[in-house]
């Protein structure tokens, strides 16, 4: 019997200006591999299936376990982590694409700064005085933390605006990911301090209302955040502080 | 706002409290991470961090920390920084909680608490089982709040090369490479701040990332920074094997009641709470691992034959599980594809941690090089021969607030380079020079083999059991390995993004690590925390009660020994068999 | 403080808000109207006479029917233009259901302008009197019929998917369970609707 092998073919581009192209790429299976492994084997050997030489296909990755949100790609045609996709789970050939809203830096790596940025735009902190000791930090009821850590594991991997049908690389929108962190942050008794600066920041361009309620979020959340429900209770927030700022200034 | 700047390497947990630190002092900082800092390996410490805010009023104090903290770590570690990050952690998980770090909590909406290994009491904050990843995400945003406000300017994606240090041996600033473009930049600084993590990727397979090179480390040691305790890593005794890395299951999983057995004459076998009948399965690390490795190896009771042990969740209460230990839930169960809430999860010792690292004063964390700090894992202090769990955010967070407000002090103080443009043009062409020679690779070694092979001979001699004929053996492939990497060959000769180039470069400074730590520990001949020879299976606090410090020269590591600060609490043996205190008055 | 700065919110929310008020509302007003044709001729002409006769009716027509129908239906269309459908890669039940609230509302488009100049304008301008006997005559051609019964089926999807998504842009159905409740009344509206449109165009 021939050595089993895993089949794989990567989408790939050598710059941000240049075309994409595909290669194949077939490698030795091993025990317990994953999208990961598969791409260290290209490294290792970087030839394509046909026996041509290449250069290794560059990706991006860091902890390796699913909490960073770094090696985020298109795994046959579903926006996921590389780390968790394990080859015994998935069809073959596995079909490797970098993320498509996002400018491709090279191959499977993409800039997703606008992530960052955005939360930049919301405030997306508590403003604490300082590092300095002021004591215990306010008290929260147990059951209302488990359901803000939940929100606080989004580990800004950009799945959910991937899957976004409104979410463009040429749009303004910010996306589940941005609203889900304003209900976080809003919910925290000193964070709440700039509830309003938050609104009135996801009542601009790009903000909760061009949200068109398609979900795609929080399926595809790998940390199953409920996405949707930030949507809503933002929404609603949102909603109060249009009512606020007509009849109370 | 004043005009100095300082540069802080690394933005983890270290970095960014360093960073926080310094925005406070009123000086603007330049925070170069190789990865956006949200995406740094502190996301995957999980079980917690130790303060002894004594929650459950068990008479629990700092100094008890402090205790077991120098205990568990046999010893070796400086007791007067030791003692004052135990002092200080109360006050730093307040902090963190008030930067809105979701802990978990008691039905009165305080602190929750867990047992952790090491310590009688229970004192590890946790925030489920992602501790870390809510840690950093907490800092990143206070960080976030400076970059917004101007303070802090964020290089990210740039990739550190070189200190730029003029011949008063003060570091003025440092040579980078931004990835996308490869093109190399030098940055001046009135201070710098390493805060790069530990280096378990030259072991290959470890709990750690990809990214934890400890190359930044190594290349301020090659340019004459001193390098403490290399030969103490800790092998973390429970990991899930994977084909690219281990994957951590947390000191937690038995800080919440998990226990580990394997069969032993047809039955289970609760092997650590029969030899330690006073910790139990909280032992310290380096205690439950070489117990699980004279298990796999020495006995041959690893399950199903393989180096395995069962660590057992199984007969807790599903929902409690999920609340407090839901992230590891998740990875094993992903991972390896069984529910650790139905069956026991299986798992085997891994390279975790490095005690060691880049040698700081005492005091205020500089390094030999003047200007040049160091925080968090890429420093020595603080845990000795061995590290308690849920010690290490700790000591990350502590090392920001040593850090920041030493490193502003002295940028305050410190002249300005006269001669800055000379300096980074000498420091800039250097760098050049050795991607020059990287990029101009056409030999038939592969980078990827030659790290393999290193990781291989790593593991077999470098981990838990260590004799001085094999580690003379690994000093000789270490170094035969490092001339083959100059007949490397590579593929990729992109200017954009070049991985290859970049590993290769790292591959190097992994091998001279490796010979650091290599060396370091076949000069220690004694058996202490981490660190076990067969050959010399006591502690010997006579000749060896000292910090390994190594020297960069011409011919490989030079070691020499500094007295370690045991002003506080006299040196006694180590028996987790019986209480820490029953050792008292025993001179080990 | 920060301030809005940009109008983009307040158009997505007014688009929002006249699909329910008052065009929701007018569709149910009007699907029950059209039902009087069950009774024969003279029945569903008597109601029409009714709201011909009623006082400022050009107002009422401009002010809560045609204005808010060009509104909803122009930005809807823009709205239709800044997404990006995807369907075939994430088929999931409510990217689906996405996908078809904007289908329908373009379908609407040009369905509600021939409706409204055929039944309404063609009156105003050229005198043509709109009853029964009308309807009953366009409705003889099966073309013109089953036009028709797309309309209705369409908009009665619209409005009842419409209602689901307001419910959650107002923040009214929160949490997963709430939506999926909600879904399964809509649902029922879009059946009720759908049904009671349609027999109404049979009665004709």
């Amino acid at each position: 019997m021939a050595e089993k092998t895993v089949r794989l073919k990567i989408k790939r581009q050598l710059n941000a200006e240049s075309s994409p192209f595909w290669e194949e790429f077939e490698i030795p299976h091993g025990p317990s591999m994953n999208v990961i492994s598969c791409l260290v084997a290209i490294q290792e050997h970087p030839v394509t299936r046909s026996g041509k030489k290449t250069t290794a296909v560059a990706w991006e990755c860091s902890c390796l376990e699913e909490v960073c949100g770094a090696c985020t790609m298109i795994i046959n045609g579903m926006v996921r982590q590389a780390c968790s996709a394990l080859v015994d789970n998935i069809d073959q050939p596995i079909v490797l694409e970098p993320m498509t809203k996002f400018p491709v830096v090279r191959d499977l790596v993409v800039d997703r700064q606008r992530m960052f940025d955005n939360l930049k735009k919301v405030q997306a902190w508590v403003p604490v005085d300082g590092s300095f000791d002021m004591g215990p930090g306010p008290k929260l009821e147990e059951s209302e933390r488990a359901v803000h850590y939940e929100l606080s594991k989004c580990m800004t991997c950009g799945c959910c605006l991937e899957v976004c049908p409104q979410f463009e690389k040429g749009n303004d929108f910010m996306g589940a990911q941005i609203i889900s962190q304003v209900r976080l942050f809003n919910f925290h008794p000193t964070g709440a301090a700039l509830k309003e600066d938050r609104l009135h920041s996801v009542m601009g361009k790009g903000g909760v209302a061009e949200c068109g309620n398609a979900q795609n979020c929080v399926e595809a959340c790998p940390k199953e955040i409920p996405l949707t429900t930030s949507i809503a209770e933002v929404g609603r927030q949102v909603t109060l502080q249009v009512m606020k700022d007509w009849f109370r200034k | 706002m004043s005009d100095k700047r300082i540069i802080v390497v690394g933005g983890g947990l270290a970095g960014l409290m360093t960073t926080i630190r310094i925005c406070e002092e009123g000086l603007a900082v330049d925070l170069v991470s190789f990865v956006p800092v949200k995406r740094s390996h502190s996301v995957c410490a999980q079980g917690g961090i130790n303060a002894a805010l004594d929650m459950q009023g068990k008479g629990d104090s700092p100094w008890e920390h402090f205790d077991d903290t120098v205990y568990g770590g046999d010893f070796l570690a400086n007791q007067g920084p030791a003692k004052r990050m135990c002092e200080k952690a109360p006050e730093i998980v307040h902090m963190l909680d008030r930067m809105g770090l979701m802990f978990n909590r008691t039905p009165e909406g305080q602190l929750d608490v867990r047992a952790f290994g090491g310590a009688k009491q229970k004192r590890t904050a946790f925030a489920g089982a992602t501790t870390g990843q809510q840690m950093i995400y907490a800092l990143d945003e206070q960080v976030r709040r400076f970059e917004a406000a101007g303070q802090v300017k964020k290089w990210i994606g740039y990739d550190f090369q070189e200190l730029i240090v003029d011949d008063t041996k003060t570091v003025r600033g440092v040579v980078v490479m931004n990835m996308n473009t490869m093109k190399l930049e030098t940055v001046p600084a009135s201070a710098v701040v390493v805060a790069t993590g530990g280096p378990g990727y030259i072991y290959g397979k470890s709990t750690n990332s990809f990214i934890n090179t400890g190359s930044v480390a190594t290349a301020c040691y090659l340019q004459g920074a001193k390098y403490a305790n290399g030969e103490f890593i800790q092998i973390h005794p429970t990991a899930i094997p994977g084909s690219d890395k281990d994957r951590l299951m947390s000191e937690s999983a038995r800080g919440e009641g998990g226990r580990m057995w394997t069969y032993k004459d047809g039955k289970p076998w609760y092997f650590l709470e029969e030899i330690f009948p006073a910790y139990g399965n909280l032992v310290p690390r380096d205690i439950a691992t070489r117990t699980i490795y004279d298990i796999c190896i020495n006995q041959g009771l690893g399950l199903d034959g393989e180096n395995k042990v069962y660590l057992d969740l199984s007969f807790k209460d599903p929902d409690e599980l999920d609340r407090k230990l839901g992230g590891i839930m998740e990875i094993y169960e992903k991972f390896v594809g069984d529910d650790p809430r139905k069956v026991p999860m299986k798992v085997f010792p891994s390279v975790h941690y490095s005690m060691g690292g880049m040698w700081v004063d005492a005091e205020t964390d500089m390094t030999n090089i003047n200007g040049l700090y160091a925080a968090g894992e890429v420093n020595y202090q603080y845990h000795g021969a061995n590290r308690l769990g849920a010690n290490s955010l700790l000591s990350c967070i502590y090392d920001g607030f040593v850090t920041g407000p030493n490193a502003v002090k002295f940028a305050n103080e410190v002249k300005p380079a006269s001669d800055f443009d000379v300096l980074a043009e000498k420091s800039l062409g250097q760098s050049e020079k050795l991607f020059e020679q990287i990029y101009a690779m056409d030999g038939d070694e592969n980078a990827r083999k030659l790290h393999q092979e290193m990781a291989k001979w790593m593991t077999e001699r470098m981990t838990v059991v260590r004799h001085n004929d094999k580690l003379e053996e690994l000093e000789k492939k270490l170094v035969e390995l490092r001339e083959r990497w100059n007949h490397i060959g590579i593929a990729d000769h992109s200017k954009v993004l070049n991985q290859e180039a970049i590993y290769v470069k790292d591959l190097q400074r992994m091998m001279d690590l490796a010979r650091v730590l290599t060396v370091s520990a076949l000069h220690r001949n004694e058996s202490r925390g981490a660190h076990y020879k067969p050959e010399f299976p006591d502690r010997d606090d006579e000749n060896y009660l000292k910090t390994t410090i190594a020297t960069v020269s011409e011919d490989g590591p030079k070691i020499t020994y500094e007295e370690v600060d045991t002003s506080l609490i006299k040196p006694r043996a180590r028996n987790y068999a019986v209480d820490k205190h029953a050792t008292e008055g025993e001179d080990k | 403080m920060e301030t809005v700065k940009d109008n983009s919110f307040f158009y997505r929310r007014l688009h929002s808000l006249l699909g329910i008020i008052p065009l929701g509302l007018f569709i149910l007003e009007h699907f029950f109207t059209n039902s009087f044709a069950i009774h024969g001729a003279t029945v569903f002409n008597d109601k029409i006479d009714f709201f011909a006769s009623l006082p400022y009716l050009i107002v009422i027509e401009l002010l809560f029917i045609f204005i808010p129908l060009l509104v909803h239906g122009i930005y809807g269309l823009y709205i239709v233009y800044t997404g990006q459908a995807n369907q075939l890669q994430y088929g999931y039940f409510r990217n689906w259901m996405y996908l078809i609230q904007r289908v329908t509302g373009v379908i609407l488009l040009f369905y509600i302008g021939w409706h409204v100049w055929t039944t309404r304008l063609s009156a105003l301008f050229y005198g043509k009197e709109v009853s029964f006997d009308m309807m009953h005559k366009m409705l003889a051609s099966p073309v013109v019929f089953w036009w028709m019964v797309v309309g209705v089926v369409c908009v009665s999807f619209h409005f009842a998917n419409g209602l689901w998504s307001f419910s959650i842009v107002w923040g009214i159905t929160i949490g997963p369970k709430a939506q999926k409740r909600m879904g399964y009344i809509t649902m029922g509206l879009f059946v009720i609707l759908a049904v009671v449109g349609v027999k109404a165009l049979l009665a004709f």
